[in-house]
C-alpha cells in the first residue's frame, strides 16, 4: 500500500503545477489590481505607480510566475498586499480559527446525524423515521445565511447564550483556562448552525444502509442465534453502514479548512473563507493563488485520504 | 479602501485619511440647497454622569480590520478609526479642517522663505512616560521618506521637502528638516500653497515614538508588534489589548495633554454588517462607526439610541468622456469632436434626472441632490448660491431642441445634430442592490425626453473593472457614475487638473487650468482670495456642465443613551476626554 500512497503523492505534484499556472494566470487577468482601491483625490498618481513597479506588476507574467514558484518552493508565498503581513502567516492564523470551528462542527454533524440515521433506519416508515427525514429536508433546504442569522438573533442577542462577533473575548487573558473556554464559546453557536445544516447527508446515507442491512442473511443468522436485537444493531447493522460514511471522511477532514463564507460572515469569524472572498475583492494576489493552491492540495489529500479509510474499514477494499 | 457610488464609494471612503476631529465649529450652512439630512449632529441625555466606566464602540466592517496602528503605515479606513482613540495626531484643526493653535504643537508659516516651524507647546508625554521630543517629529518623515517605505505617503507632497529625494535615495538625513531645539523642528519646502495650513504639501501631522521604533528597520515595522499589538500613543485613551482583525481594548492616557479622559475604558468590536442594528437594539453598543447606510431602517425608530447624521467629506457626479490621457506626456487630451462635446447635450442630461426622488426614495434622505463640487462642509468654499441643476424636464427638452438635437424619424427618440441615430453608453457601478433599479429610473428620466442611454457591457460594472474602462478611456464610455471622497483639503486639482490622470472625463481648457492654479497659487495664501477662487471654479464647472454633481451623503451615527454628550459635528465634536456615561450598562 505505502507504494501507492507514494505513487499517488507524486502525481499530485505536475497536478498541483498545471493549477497554480492556471490560477495565477487567472488571478492576474482580474481586471483592477491591490492599488486601485487605494486612490483617493489625495493620492499621488506618480506613487501608485512606482508601487506597481515595485510589486513587480508590469514584468511579464511567466517571470512573475517564475519569481513567485521559486519563492513558494522555499515555503515563502510573498506578502498581503491588502493585510502587509507574509501570506504564509495571515493563512495560518485563519486557518487555525478556521480548523476549530471546523473541527467541532463535524463532531456535532456526526453526533446529530449517526443517531438519528440510525433509529430513523431502525424504525423506518415509523412516526420516528417520518420526523428524522421531515428534519433532514429542511435543514436541507435552508439556506446557510438565513438559519445563521436566526441562531444569532434568537441564541446570542435574544438569549444572549452566546456572543455574538469575534473568536475571543477581549478581556480573556492569554494562557488561562478562560481565554481557551472564551475561544470554545464564541465557536460554539457557529459550529452549530454549520453542523444542525450539514447533517442531511449522513442521515440519508446511514438510513439506506441500515434498511438494506436489516435484509441481509446475516442479520437473519444472528436473530436465529438468539442474539438480541439492540445487540445486532449495535454489532452487525450498525458496522456494516457505516462503510459508505467512512468513504466521505477524508474529503470531510480536509474540507475542514476550506471554511464557510456565510458562517464566518455571519458571526464575525475571522477564517478562511472570508479570507479567500475578501482577498478576491482586493485583488490581493498573493493571497489568492496561495488559497487555491491550498484547497487544490486539500482535495486531491482528500481523495487519497478517503481511498487509504476504506482500505482499512473494509478489507475486501484494495487501492490498487 | 476609497471613491463613491456602490462598492465603489464605499471602497474610495475607507480610504481618505481621516484627521481626528477634536475642533470647534459651527454647523451654520442653512438654507434649502445645503443637502444636510434632518438628524442632529449633537445629543445630550439626562442623568448623573456615573464615574470612569467604558464606552462599547462597535466597528462595523464585514472583515477583520488590518490592525497597521501607525499613522505613517496604514492604509485602511478602518485602522483610522481604531487609530482616533488612541491618535498621534499634533495639531488641532477648525471646522474648514484648518490646522490652528490648540493642538500639541503649533504652525508658524514662512511664506516669504518657504519655511515652515512646528513646536511642541509644553511638556508633553507618550503613554508610556517619555517625552515627547522634536525628534520624534522628525521621525515621522524618516520613516516615509525611508528607502524601504512601501506606503502611499511617499508622494510628490513629500518629496516637496527639501532633501527629501536625496534622503529617499540613501543619504543620511533629510537636509530640509532642522531640529532647533528640544521642541521644536523647522522644515524647508521647495515651495508652499495654501494647502500647508490644512496639513498638505508635505507637512505631515503625526509624531511616531521614536524611543520605541527607531530599533525597529523600517523594513519589518509593519510586521512589528510595536506596529500591532502594543503602540505607544499620544491620544486620549493607550492600547491595552488587541486581539488581531477582532477587537480592540483601551484604557485612559494619563499623560494626555488635555487631560485623563473621565472614561476608565474604551472597547472596539467589529461587528458585522448583518447583525450590525441587532446589535444596537440589544444595547451591546454606545458607538457604532462606519454603520452603513443603507441598513438606516434597522435603527431609525429604535427607543434606546439616538441616530445622529454628519455630511460626508464627499460627493457621487455624472462625468462626461470627453479626451483621452496621454501617458507619455503625462497629460489629458481633450477630444473637441467628443459625441458628448456640447454643453446643451450634458446640461439637458443633467436637468433631466430625477436626483431628488432617487435620494429620497432610495436612500432615505440620506443623501440629497448635490449642488456643486465642493460639499458644504466647506463652509468657506462652498457657493451656497447654487441651485444645481434641479429636475426639470420641460427645461432639458428645450435645451436639446435648441441645440439641435431632434427627433427626425419620429420614434421619440432624438438624432444627433446631423440627423444620425443618438445612443449615449452610460458606466454605472455595481454595488448595493438597489443600484440596478436606480440606473433603470434615470434611464427612464433620459428616455422621457428622448435621449438613447444605454449600460456600457449591457450590465452594471464590478468597481475594480470600472476603473480600468475608465483609466483606459474605453470607447464604450460617453458618461459614467463614480464619486469622490474630498479627504478634508478640498483642492481640486488632482482631479480635474491638465496633468491629473484622475481627471477621468478629460476636460481641459486654458481657463480651467488657470482657476484650478489660482485655488493653490501664493495669493490664495489669503483665506478670502482662496474662497473667492474656489467659486469662482465652481461657476466654470457649473457652466461647462462637463462633471454634473449628483449626491452629496450623511453618514450616520447610532449612539446609546447612556452616552451624555455626544457631537460629531466637524470642528465642535465632543472631545474624547470628555465623553461621559450615565448608566452602568448600555441602555436596552
Amino acid at each position: 500500500m505505502w507504494k501507492i500512497i507514494v505513487r499517488r503523492v507524486l502525481v499530485m505534484i505536475p497536478q498541483l503545477f498545471v493549477l497554480s499556472l492556471i490560477v495565477f494566470i487567472m488571478a492576474k487577468q482580474m481586471p483592477g489590481d491591490p492599488f486601485t482601491g487605494l486612490i483617493t483625490p489625495e493620492t499621488d498618481p506618480n506613487r501608485i505607480e512606482e508601487l506597481r513597479q515595485l510589486s513587480g506588476f508590469y514584468d511579464p507574467w511567466y517571470v512573475q510566475y517564475y519569481n513567485w514558484m521559486t519563492n513558494a518552493f522555499q515555503g515563502d508565498f510573498g506578502q498581503s498586499y491588502t493585510y502587509k503581513v507574509a501570506v504564509s502567516n495571515l493563512i495560518g492564523e485563519r486557518a487555525f480559527n478556521t480548523f476549530w470551528l471546523a473541527f467541532v462542527s463535524t463532531i456535532l454533524v456526526y453526533v446529530i446525524a449517526i443517531p438519528l440515521g440510525v433509529l430513523a433506519g431502525r424504525y423506518q416508515e415509523r412516526i420516528m423515521d417520518k420526523t428524522i427525514v421531515l428534519y433532514s429536508f429542511i435543514s436541507y433546504a435552508i439556506p446557510t445565511f438565513v438559519l445563521g442569522l436566526i441562531f444569532l438573533f434568537v441564541f446570542g442577542y435574544q438569549l444572549q447564550w452566546f456572543p455574538t462577533s469575534g473568536t475571543v473575548s477581549i478581556h480573556a487573558e492569554r494562557g488561562t483556562f478562560e481565554y481557551v473556554w472564551s475561544k470554545f464559546h464564541h465557536l460554539l453557536l457557529p459550529a452549530i448552525t454549520y453542523a444542525v445544516l450539514g447533517t442531511t447527508g449522513i442521515i440519508q446515507y446511514l438510513r439506506t444502509e441500515i434498511i438494506d442491512a436489516k435484509m441481509q442473511d446475516y442479520v437473519k443468522t444472528a436473530r436465529s442465534k438468539g442474539i438480541p436485537m439492540n445487540k445486532v444493531y449495535s454489532r452487525h447493522i450498525f458496522r456494516n453502514s457505516l462503510l459508505p460514511i467512512a468513504a466521505f471522511l477524508g474529503f470531510t477532514i480536509t474540507g475542514l479548512l476550506g471554511g464557510s463564507i456565510f458562517i464566518e460572515t455571519i458571526f464575525g469569524f475571522p477564517g478562511m473563507g472570508q479570507l479567500f472572498v475578501s482577498s478576491i475583492g482586493s485583488r490581493d494576489y498573493s493571497v489568492i493563488t496561495a488559497l487555491v493552491l491550498l484547497y487544490g492540495f486539500l482535495a486531491l489529500l482528500g481523495g487519497l485520504l478517503s481511498d487509504i479509510i476504506m482500505s482499512i474499514v473494509d478489507p475486501r477494499i484494495r487501492i490498487d | 479602501m476609497k471613491k463613491n457610488g456602490g462598492l465603489f464609494s464605499i471602497l474610495l471612503l475607507l480610504m481618505l485619511v481621516l484627521v481626528a476631529c477634536n475642533n470647534t465649529t459651527e454647523n451654520n450652512w442653512s438654507g434649502e440647497n445645503t443637502a444636510v439630512s434632518d438628524l442632529p449632529m449633537e445629543i445630550t441625555n439626562e442623568g448623573e454622569a456615573i464615574k470612569g466606566g467604558t464606552l462599547q464602540v462597535a466597528l462595523v466592517a464585514s472583515s477583520p480590520f488590518q490592525g497597521i496602528l501607525l499613522a505613517e503605515l496604514y492604509e485602511d479606513a478602518y485602522d483610522a478609526d481604531i487609530m482616533t482613540f488612541a491618535s498621534n495626531s499634533i495639531f488641532d484643526v477648525d471646522r474648514d479642517f484648518m490646522i490652528k493653535d490648540t493642538g500639541l504643537a503649533r504652525l508658524d508659516v514662512d511664506t516669504d522663505n518657504n519655511k515652515v516651524t512646528v513646536t511642541i507647546q509644553g511638556d508633553y508625554k507618550w503613554s508610556d512616560g517619555t517625552p515627547l521630543t522634536a525628534d520624534d517629529l522628525i521621525y515621522s518623515y524618516e520613516i516615509i521618506g525611508h528607502p524601504d517605505y512601501t506606503g502611499i505617503r511617499y508622494d510628490a507632497d513629500m518629496q516637496n521637502i527639501v532633501g527629501m529625494v536625496e534622503y529617499h535615495e540613501g543619504a543620511d538625513s533629510i537636509s530640509g528638516i532642522t531640529k532647533v531645539n528640544d521642541k521644536t523642528i523647522e522644515i524647508q519646502f521647495k515651495k508652499l500653497s495654501p494647502a500647508i495650513y490644512y496639513g498638505g504639501d508635505g507637512l505631515w501631522s503625526y509624531a511616531a515614538p521614536k524611543h520605541q521604533l527607531a530599533s525597529i528597520p523600517v523594513k519589518n515595522l509593519l510586521q512589528s508588534d510595536a506596529v500591532r499589538k502594543n503602540p505607544v500613543t499620544l491620544g486620549a485613551f493607550k492600547y491595552d489589548n488587541i486581539v488581531n482583525g477582532e477587537s480592540v481594548r483601551y484604557v485612559a492616557n494619563e499623560h494626555y495633554f488635555k487631560g485623563k479622559p473621565k472614561l476608565e475604558k474604551v472597547v472596539l468590536q467589529v461587528v458585522p454588517p448583518t447583525s450590525a442594528a441587532e446589535a444596537i437594539r440589544a444595547g451591546q453598543y454606545d458607538i457604532a462607526l462606519s454603520y452603513p447606510a443603507n441598513q438606516y431602517d434597522g435603527v431609525k425608530d429604535l427607543t434606546n439610541i439616538d441616530v445622529l447624521g454628519r455630511p460626508e467629506l464627499a460627493y457621487s457626479y455624472l462625468g462626461f468622456k470627453l479626451g483621452k490621457y496621454d501617458t507619455a506626456q503625462g497629460i489629458n487630451i481633450m477630444n473637441e469632436n467628443a459625441k458628448m462635446n456640447d454643453p446643451g447635450l450634458r446640461k439637458a442630461i443633467a436637468y433631466a434626472m430625477d436626483i431628488e426622488t432617487v435620494a429620497n426614495r432610495f436612500y432615505q434622505g440620506l443623501r440629497s441632490r448635490a449642488t456643486s463640487l465642493i460639499p458644504p462642509v466647506f463652509t468657506s468654499f462652498y457657493d451656497a448660491e447654487f441651485n444645481g441643476y434641479t429636475y426639470d424636464p420641460q427645461r432639458a427638452k428645450q435645451i436639446l431642441d435648441d441645440a439641435g438635437y431632434v427627433d427626425v424619424d419620429g420614434d421619440g427618440i432624438r438624432e444627433d445634430k446631423n440627423g444620425q441615430p443618438l445612443v449615449i453608453h452610460l458606466a454605472a457601478m455595481a454595488g448595493s442592490d438597489t443600484d440596478e433599479a436606480i440606473t433603470e429610473y434615470y434611464r427612464q428620466n433620459w428616455e422621457a425626453v428622448g435621449l438613447n442611454v444605454e449600460l456600457t457591457t449591457g450590465r452594471l460594472i464590478e468597481f475594480n473593472a470600472f476603473y480600468d474602462k475608465l483609466e483606459a478611456d474605453d470607447p464604450e464610455i460617453d458618461m459614467y457614475m463614480a464619486a469622490w471622497g474630498t479627504g478634508t483639503n478640498p483642492s481640486p486639482t488632482g482631479l480635474y487638473g491638465e496633468e491629473a490622470p484622475f481627471n477621468y472625463s478629460r476636460y481641459v481648457t486654458k481657463e480651467l487650468t488657470t482657476l484650478l492654479n489660482s485655488i493653490d497659487s501664493t495669493e490664495a495664501m489669503d483665506a478670502e482670495y482662496r474662497a473667492d477662487a474656489f467659486k469662482d471654479w465652481q461657476d466654470y464647472m457649473y457652466d461647462t456642465a462637463h462633471i454634473i454633481p449628483m449626491y452629496f451623503r450623511t453618514e450616520i451615527i447610532p449612539v446609546n443613551k447612556r452616552v451624555k454628550n455626544y457631537n460629531v459635528s466637524y470642528g465642535e465634536s465632543t472631545e474624547l476626554q470628555n465623553i461621559e456615561l450615565v448608566e452602568e450598562k448600555p441602555i436596552k
